[in-house]
């Protein structure tokens, strides 16, 4: 039962984490329909650069974060601007491809400034645990999982009354009809880029004080995928769900299926999930089924 | 355009054939005879990398079938090879086999393996597909990391030499003759399959696959052959490498070699035989001569920052794929077009 507990609560805050990189994909994939395969080196990249501020040049909690989303949001920026912005109105496959020069080309930065694979950020939260109905369940998750909330009830609201918001939210549905309101459409792709960062970076960040920052980052951005895929490519409501589903059935499996199958069963299951969602319901839990019309 | 001025078709024949002029045909053998006398003139470190560009270029061959004629984006191409890698490993190590079983099984296996994975293409494509080879990929590596008993694990396996009856490849030259025997026969496979009613069947799933299958096209038959093919040379790369290599582990195939393999046909050239060619010659030479020669001299002779081996050149290798994404689409292989028509008609203009 303890042990449940404790499965119960690192699955579901890991989940969030999973969830709020997928948000950062669907947020792309619906205003501009570009997959990018690039969340999990993001991810990789903002939390190094958080271990830059915070522990290389000593910055303070206050200085430090704010510059990790400037910094997010700047890289959001560019990586729109002169790499996604030239590529607009070609074929999917040069539009998917181009992402995966962009995630080698971040692996390459990153083992460039940070060449030592492994460290540790600070601690951000409390690690005393708590015991609960007999169970002991590290504090650190439910900060974790407290925190992805907020950030995806901030997002929630700006996205239901914010001008911008709206504005996103035409543009997924209609990219013409948004052009012809005036709302100039390369604004939002990238203001959709910047916010994907900056959301992919809080997530690295909230996973690495946890774990650290290790390579498996980017696996943390690729099993994100298999929650964009449960969830539907195009539902914030499905990443929100399918997220805690994915963490549960990682953390769970991991726990229980070890004994029974081999060791690191935990990394491949999202990968298996993946793999039977294509073959029962490829547009996922929530997802718009495309009707292609020639 | 293809053709040096004068020179017409009059028959069908005429039309289809690949080498259509003498001088194409004294071009070519004297190719040939470049390429297979290179073990006389070439030093046993270059001959190594001459292998290495061998095996990757068959399979960047399968991939080019795969992705450039039929469309279906696989990101698990190390994954296949690395079936294939472990087929042969197992068949002539454990099994015993005669190397000739180990390769065709090693390319079969891996066939079969990517037809698994490639089923969900027959409903999905793009980002969809995308995914579902990650998938693949990482659910193969750990399979070939966990399955100690069979695999080896992380430990890794040894594999004999390859041998034909007496026959042994032992030294690096005779695997040069072995793996470019078997490269320009896939070569020239891809090319006259591309020419065929399946490479058009390819050609027109890839542009519209709905419009493909309003005109009778198969997709499911089409879309799992192209599977099929791609893995099947993926796994025949696959078992050269682990006989060149000798001892095979996990290592050898990461997602970041997959994403340089996309690389590769890409900065080549989707959908034309010569891409993968320029493709992978390009970048394993690239490769070769920054991590061998250029990074060491250059951290010698200047005061860098100790990640300057490692992060150059994948930081390269991705603006290599951006740059020619932006600014080249249709890659090295369109260049060289360009600059035959420009030099056929020096010097007039058109």
């Amino acid at each position: 039962m303890a042990e449940l507990l404790q499965y119960l609560t690192s699955g579901l805050a890991v989940g969030m984490v999973y969830a709020l990189v997928a948000l950062g994909f669907v947020l792309i994939w619906k205003s501009s329909s570009v997959a990018n395969l690039a969340l999990g080196q993001l991810v990789l990249l903002s939390s190094w650069f958080t271990y830059g501020m915070l522990v290389q040049a000593k910055f303070p909690a206050w200085l430090g974060f704010p510059l990790v989303v400037l910094f997010a949001l700047a890289l959001g920026w560019i990586i729109e601007r002169f790499i996604l912005r030239p590529l607009i109105a070609q074929p999917i496959l040069s539009l998917i491809t181009v992402t995966l020069g962009v995630a080698y080309f971040i692996e390459g930065v990153v083992s460039f400034i940070w060449p030592w694979s492994v460290a540790a950020l600070p601690r951000l939260f409390p690690t005393e645990p708590i015991r609960f109905a007999g169970a002991v369940v590290s504090q650190e998750y439910l900060w974790v999982t407290f925190i992805s909330l907020v950030v995806f009830g901030l997002l929630t609201i700006f996205f239901k009354y914010h001008k911008m918001g709206i504005a996103m939210r035409a543009t997924a549905d209609d990219q013409l009809a948004v052009q012809a309101c005036g709302i100039p459409v390369t604004v939002i792709f990238s203001r959709s880029w910047m916010f994907a960062c900056v959301v992919a970076a809080v997530g690295g960040v909230l996973i690495s004080s946890i774990g650290g920052i290790t390579y498996g980052l980017v696996e943390t951005g690729l099993k994100a995928f298999s929650v964009v895929i449960l969830g539907g490519l195009d539902s914030f409501l499905g990443a929100i769900i399918a997220g805690p589903i994915i963490g549960l059935a990682e953390s769970l499996g991991g726990g229980y299926l070890t004994p029974l199958t081999w060791a690191g069963v935990k990394d491949i299951i999202p990968f298996i999930i993946i793999i039977i969602v294509m073959l029962i319901k490829p547009y996922g839990l929530f997802g718009e089924t495309r009707i292609e019309r020639i | 355009m293809g053709l040096p001025s004068g020179t017409r078709n009059y028959t069908y024949a005429q039309d289809m054939a690949i080498l259509r002029t003498r001088t194409h045909w004294a071009l070519f053998i004297g190719f040939l005879v470049l390429l297979f006398g290179a073990p006389l003139y070439l030093s046993g470190y270059w001959l190594g990398v001459a292998n290495l560009i061998g095996i990757t270029l068959i399979a960047a061959t399968g991939l080019n079938l795969l992705v450039g004629y039929c469309g279906q984006l696989s990101i698990g191409h190390a994954g296949f090879i690395a079936v294939g890698a472990y087929t042969t490993a197992i068949f002539t190590n454990r099994l015993e086999l005669p190397f000739l079983v180990g390769l065709i099984g090693a390319g079969v296996v891996a066939g079969i393996v990517g037809l698994i994975f490639g089923i969900p293409s027959v409903r999905v494509k793009g980002f969809y597909l995308a995914i579902t080879t990650i998938a693949a990929q990482f659910i193969i590596i750990w399979v070939i990391n966990h399955w100690s008993s069979v695999t080896g694990g992380f430990v890794g396996i040894k594999v004999p030499y390859a041998s034909i009856g007496p026959l042994v490849f032992r030294s690096e030259s005779s695997q040069f003759y072995l793996i470019f025997t078997i490269a320009v026969i896939c070569t020239f496979f891809a090319k006259n399959l591309a020419r065929t009613r399946v490479g058009r069947a390819f050609i027109a799933v890839r542009d519209n696959d709905l419009a493909a299958e309003v005109m009778g096209i198969n997709l499911f038959y089409y879309k799992l052959l192209a599977f099929f093919i791609g893995c099947f040379m993926a796994g025949i790369a696959g078992a050269l490498l682990a006989h060149w290599v000798g001892f095979m582990n996990a290592e050898h195939f990461s997602l970041t070699e997959s994403i340089l393999y996309i690389g590769m046909i890409i900065i080549g050239g989707l959908g034309t035989t010569l891409g993968p060619i320029l493709g992978v010659v390009v970048i394993r030479l690239l490769q070769q001569v920054l991590t061998i020669q250029l990074v060491p001299f250059l951290e010698e002779s200047l005061p860098l920052p100790s990640g300057f081996a490692t992060g150059v050149t994948p930081m390269l290798f991705g603006l290599a794929i951006i740059l020619f994404l932006i600014l080249e689409p249709r890659g090295l292989a369109h260049r060289w077009m360009l600059f035959k028509s420009a030099y056929r008609l020096w010097p007039f203009s058109y």
